[in-house]
């Protein structure tokens, strides 16, 4: 602190002192703003209830629940090939990571574990549903900030990986290409020359966004310092993927946990940013865009010879019992809890999805920052509605 | 070297762009005009091959909504050979997917043990009242004719 010269701090004191009368003279009255459920910067219907104290926020708490499709009790009444169907459809933009956690779960209680060429094939497909997942959310960035142009360039370039998708699995959103024990089909022909032209592309994708976006004074000065959440605060409230990693917690289930998938046989590095804010939080998933392209070239080229299934009955009926496997999903830690009574289906199935903790921070991050600063933070946490519903 | 300012850097790379498009044209695709083809393993409509149905229903029960719809009946065929008694087959009545219904799983299409459903790529079939996406039998006859073959396979497939 520098020393202040009398007349300064005269000064200073007296400014205080209107600040104090005019609070007293013109009482403000707390609003209550809601944001949502029908607001474009939610990415679907999640309603922010804000109180607002002039352009402060005083008090915020989300209100999910809009668009709850109540899988957990679908799953009850349904076979476990039926229930990958519908398990797509809670994070829709990286569809094919849903419905990994799910399957090994289900192998983990059959005891059976899926051929190696299935396994680095899932790993690929995995990493491709994380690019598309995250190349719209950093084409989407821009948009909440009100720069349009690196949504095209997004959107552009997933449209390459979305057809990849397509043509080996069949379909674009809701592929439906795992099962138990392995895979549908194997690989058609050429689609690996296909894929490792389209994740060069990626790269280049990732530098253009970088320059663009990322280096811009106005996009910084928006993101850096903004919607700080410290390390310990993060692991409270039960953060998962880049967002704990952008508090600076080195944990990435891919690396401490890959169960059943291939991950260990690339060599990539896991990302992490001291700073917590806005910023970190995008940046880490720039980054994470870049090594998935990495790990999913490294694989294109390790792709062992042999089946894709191992041999399992025809009516699958899964053996008593309780498993929990989760993955390191696009939004983040992905869990699936499933009990088995020896049935055709699941007796219960807990279904423990990213962004549902992601956004149960929402209160505490929200308090004191102004009103433009929510839908940033809202946007750099990325959440995906039908994720948080279920 | 002094630092270029952020904003110069992402004009840059939209002039880049720009340059490229002019160049090498855009990537959209004007769709009624011109179409794009989807690939070979896209799941656009069921088809059905109806010879090969017995109305088993093993598609039916195994949907996940339930969408499609089968009645049969059995009935007497004329014996393989002469002399022979009369065979009982199974005859399909009705047939009808609901595409307002359907989740394109392609549950159906794996489980039918006689191959009698297909996956065609062929997506243009929307129709302004809801009630019209249920396909019938002959409707889903004629999508046969759109079936592709099976693609080849990555090298290193195995059985």
């Amino acid at each position: 602190m520098t020393e202040l010269s009398e007349r300064q701090q005269l000064s200073y004191i007296a400014s205080q002192a209107a600040d104090a009368r005019l609070n007293v003279e013109l009482e403000t009255e707390g609003m209550t703003l809601n944001i949502g459920p029908q607001h474009p910067a939610t990415h679907g219907t999640l309603r922010i209830i804000a109180r607002l104290d002039g352009e402060q926020v005083v008090w915020a708490e989300p209100s999910a629940g809009y668009m709850h499709r109540g899988y957990e009790k679908l799953t009850e009444v349904r076979t476990f090939p039926q229930v990958t169907t519908l398990i797509n459809r809670i994070d829709w933009l990286g569809s094919f990571a849903n419905e990994v956690p799910f399957i090994l779960a289900a192998e983990k209680l059959m005891e059976i574990e899926a051929p190696p060429r299935a396994q680095v094939i899932r790993t690929i497909l995995f990493e491709l549903s994380r690019i598309a997942n995250v190349s719209l959310f950093l084409g989407d960035l821009g948009v909440q900030m009100g720069a349009t142009t690196p949504a095209f360039l997004a959107f552009r370039d997933r449209e390459y990986v979305l057809n990849l998708i397509e043509s080996a699995t069949g379909g674009r959103f809701h592929p439906n290409f795992d099962r138990i024990g392995g895979l549908k089909d194997d690989l058609p022909k050429g689609w690996i020359n296909e894929t490792t032209a389209v994740v060069k592309r990626l790269i280049g994708f990732c530098d253009e966004n970088e320059d663009l976006l990322f280096g811009n004074e106005i996009f910084q000065s928006r993101m850096r310092g903004i919607g700080v959440i410290p390390a310990h605060v993060a692991e409270e409230y039960g953060l998962s993927g880049a967002n704990l990693r952008a508090s600076g917690v080195d944990y990435d289930l891919r690396r401490d946990n890959p169960v059943g998938l291939a991950w260990d046989k690339a060599d990539w590095k896991v990302w992490t940013h001291p700073d917590g804010d806005s910023w970190a939080r995008c940046w880490i998933r720039l980054q994470e865009t870049r090594e998935s392209c990495k790990i999913v070239l490294q694989l294109l080229e390790q792709i062992p010879a042999g089946p894709i299934m191992t041999k399992v009955p025809r009516i699958i009926k899964v053996p008593e019992g309780e498993a929990y496997v989760s993955t390191e999903n696009p939004l983040g830690e992905m869990g699936y809890y499933v009990v088995s009574k020896g049935d055709l289906g699941p007796f219960r199935v807990k279904i423990r999805s990213a962004s549902f903790n992601n956004i149960s921070i929402t209160p505490w991050v929200l308090k004191g920052v102004y009103v433009p600063d929510i839908i940033t933070i809202l946007a750099s946490l990325y959440f995906i509605l039908g994720d948080i519903d279920r | 070297m002094p630092k270029v300012p952020g904003l110069v850097k992402g004009l840059g790379v939209t002039l880049g762009i720009f340059g490229r498009t002019v160049k090498d044209g855009a990537n959209t695709v004007q769709y009624p005009h011109e179409k794009e083809s989807p690939p070979i393993r896209a799941r656009g409509v069921i088809a059905l091959h109806e010879d090969n149905c017995t109305a088993c229903m093993l598609c039916s029960r195994s949907c996940p909504d339930w969408c499609i719809y089968i009645e049969g009946h059995k009935q007497l065929a004329p014996p393989r050979r002469a002399g022979g008694k009369p065979r009982q087959v199974n005859h399909l009545d009705r047939f009808d997917i609901d595409y307002a219904l359907c989740m394109y799983c392609g549950i159906c299409v794996e489980v039918c043990p006689f191959d009698a459903l297909f996956w065609s790529p062929e997506y243009e079939y929307s129709e302004p009242k809801i009630a019209d996406l249920l396909h019938d039998k002959e409707k889903l006859g004629e999508w046969m004719e759109t079936v592709p073959e099976a693609p080849e396979l990555e090298a290193g497939a195995g059985k």
